[in-house]
């Protein structure tokens, strides 16, 4: 255990918004979250969101810009010029889902432009993964297009995907392909929340498999921008169910899905849990200092 | 270029001297060797490929070396394709495309020095494809007494030198030669001091700039290039860059089909600061001087040279244990925390050597991962993730993800 307090902020610029979270942990463990900021990009610059939600979270934990140990960047850290060292996404997941249930083993990071699975240990330190490919159909950005097709704000795409009857299948294949079924469905006359329900299904579908692939079991913490879509979490639980009741030879592991209102947040959480982490080894070391008056001076 | 980089190179004053830099990589056409034959007319350009030849000895007889390193990601590749089998490593493919499609008609002939039978296969192919066009074979010895390989190495040069006398270079005088020499080893001194400060500062020289500094002397005359590097490391010492703490790596395997400017540019966004490399090995394949004196003979300087201070690489048969404690002692030297190993798909050299580094490196417990790349690789997220993945794993928990 850590012989005092870190004080660290983890930022991470994704696709469609800016997220920081600011910890008080002892090298990450025993850790609160003392501030946080979610902020969209909306064509502004990357960079200059980064300042603003920097700010906002700093002024809403009353700390100052001086006052961290680490300032950790996650996703696209280049955005992040006054970071002091940059984290994977990957890594920072898995340790933003610890955080959220110390308890779970494998995550599933839903962003903006792909989605990842992936098997940790307890330390958070990543045992597997997948990931979309190059494909937009596993991914938040291909929601946002359908939910502007059919002019649903994306807040209200969870709970209208969980009032669906019948849900019209979309195909699972292609992001260019589903969104000409959708056109097809809205000229048939489908229901906007049968449409929706399909298209959940659909992405669920393919990050049931990225989920199995990295042979998750346990609790499974659903982390990015999606995590906050019930009626997406409403699917992949579907879908795990469905696997129960089909009579098939392969026996599947036992998979809860877990789901916490900063999920958003995970990978910020992780990159500044991992920040404190580090800085305690670097403190060891001897080179915290060093790191820290270099930044200062050059 | 993103917007980040574009905010960056405003106020930065290295921007001029790099934006030379890359355009010298990105002349495929040779233009500047066009430039140079008109300024000095008479002179031959004699292209070569990697690894090494000997630069001094043309440049001793007035020739222009020119480094081939293939098209990149900048050719599409139609001809070349025919000529080679779908296992067969990129970077013939698109010299020949560049040589077929005319942009290497400034070059009056070219060495393929002994690196691999897929490049010995392209000097054969040269020549009958381009008979009016001097090419010619290296043999680069591998066996190191000076008085056996040492002696073919120079009457190997002596040959190329009479061929290359024959169609127009300046005859031999060793006056000349040794001045040649004694302009490399400058330029050899710049480089060196462009790598020292990597290790040093790798927050004020990225590796991806250092590589364009370094190529752009592929197309320039020692002295220029000197020029170029010492302008460029005065500049970069007047940076005011921020410190990252990031993780410091080696990497080695791309010392011939050169990785895209992207590849290089993805692990450094991975949180690697890559403080040592192989890439473009020709211009530093030599450590340190060619030791010459005024009375010395230059030709057989350049022999010992290569026999005595030529980097512990692919295209050296020398024992496993050698190569592989070379690479644990540059690691030592350069306080690198991690090795990755960036080999050509398909290059028997540096896929064939891996194992045993990688043996080595596992004995001396220092962290290693490998990746495969082509020299037209246009997508890095595979490469994003395992760079990403490593670089935490060494930074967090000390080895490998």
């Amino acid at each position: 255990m850590a012989d005092r307090e870190h004080l660290t902020v983890g930022i991470d610029p994704g696709s469609s918004a800016v997220k920081v979270a600011i910890l008080r942990s002892r090298a990450g463990k025993d850790a609160k979250l003392l501030a946080q900021s979610v902020q969209r990009i909306r064509r502004r610059k990357v960079a200059d969101v980064v300042t603003a939600g920097f700010e906002e979270a700093c002024a809403a934990a009353g700390v100052k810009p001086k006052d961290f140990d680490y300032v950790a960047s996650t996703g696209d850290g280049d955005a992040v010029g006054f970071r002091t060292g940059h984290f994977y996404s990957m890594t920072t997941h898995a340790r933003g889902a610890l955080f959220f249930d110390p308890t779970a083993r494998a995550a599933l990071d839903i962003g903006g432009l792909h989605a990842r699975g992936l098997k940790m240990n307890e330390e958070g330190r990543v045992l597997g993964h997948r990931m979309t490919s190059q494909c937009a159909s596993g991914s938040g950005q291909f929601l946002e297009n359908i939910a502007r097709y059919l002019g649903v704000p994306l807040d209200d795409v969870g709970e209208l995907s969980k009032q669906s009857q019948s849900p019209e299948k979309v195909s699972s294949i292609c992001a260019v392909l589903a969104e000409t079924d959708v056109i097809n469905m809205v000229a048939r006359g489908i229901s906007t929340s049968d449409i929706l329900k399909g298209i959940h299904m659909s992405i669920g579908g393919r990050l049931v498999q990225l989920l199995r692939a990295v042979g998750a079991e346990g609790n499974v913490v659903i982390t990015g921008g999606l995590s906050k879509d019930v009626g997406m979490v409403a699917a992949i639980e579907q879908l795990f169910a469905e696997e129960k009741t089909k009579k098939t030879k392969k026996q599947h592991a036992e998979v809860v899905i877990k789901t916490f209102p900063d999920g958003i947040l995970a990978g910020a959480v992780g990159a500044a849990l991992l920040g404190a982490y580090r800085y305690e080894q670097l403190e060891k070391k001897g080179r915290a200092a060093a790191v820290l008056a270099a930044q200062a001076s050059v | 270029m993103t917007h980040h980089e574009a905010e960056n190179t405003t106020n930065d004053p290295a921007s001029a001297v790099l934006e030379r830099a890359r355009h010298f990589v990105d002349d495929l056409t040779l233009t500047e060797v066009v430039r140079w034959k008109k300024d000095h007319p008479g002179q031959l350009a004699v292209g070569y490929m990697p690894i090494y030849v000997p630069r001094p000895m043309l440049e001793g007889i007035g020739c222009l070396p020119v480094a081939m390193f293939g098209g990149g990601d900048q050719v599409d590749i139609i001809k070349g394709d025919s000529f080679y089998q779908s296992y067969i490593c990129h970077i013939p493919r698109s010299t020949l495309e560049l040589a077929l499609n005319g942009s290497l008609d400034s070059l009056d002939g070219v060495l393929f020095p002994s690196i691999c039978d897929v490049i010995r296969n392209l000097s054969g192919m040269w020549q009958m494809l381009f008979p009016e066009k001097y090419a010619s074979y290296v043999d680069l010895p591998q066996n190191f007494d000076p008085e056996l390989g040492g002696k073919f190495y120079v009457n190997d040069m002596a040959r190329i030198l009479r061929d290359l006398t024959a169609r127009g270079a300046w005859k031999y005088d060793a006056d000349k030669m040794r001045a040649a020499i004694a302009a490399e080893n400058s330029r050899r001194a710049a480089l060196k001091e462009l790598d020292t400060l990597r290790v040093k500062e790798p927050f004020r020289v990225r590796a991806s700039e250092a590589y364009l500094v370094a190529r752009a002397g592929g197309l320039l005359e020692a002295a220029a290039h000197e020029k170029l590097v010492r302008e460029f490391v005065a500049a970069a010492k007047q940076r005011a860059p921020r410190v990252y703490d990031n993780v410091r790596v080696l990497v080695r395997g791309s010392f011939c089909e050169q990785p895209p400017l992207g590849l290089i540019k993805t692990l450094e966004a991975a949180g690697c600061d890559i403080v040592d490399d192989d890439f473009q090995l020709g211009l530093r394949y030599i450590d340190g001087d060619i030791e010459c004196g005024p009375s010395d003979d230059p030709m057989r300087a350049i022999a010992t040279a290569f026999l005595r201070r030529g980097q512990a690489t692919a295209s050296r048969y020398i024992a496993d244990e050698e190569k592989g404690a070379a690479l644990v002692q540059s690691v030592r030297q350069v306080e690198a925390e991690g090795v990755i190993f960036a080999a050509a798909s398909f290059c028997d050299p540096a896929l064939l050597d891996q194992p045993m580094l990688e043996a080595a490196l596992d004995r001396a417990k220092i962290p290693h991962t490998s990746l495969k790349f082509a020299e037209n690789t246009g997508q890095f997220q595979v490469i994003r993730e395992q760079a990403g993945a490593f670089s935490d794993a060494v930074k967090l928990w000390g080895s490998a993800a």
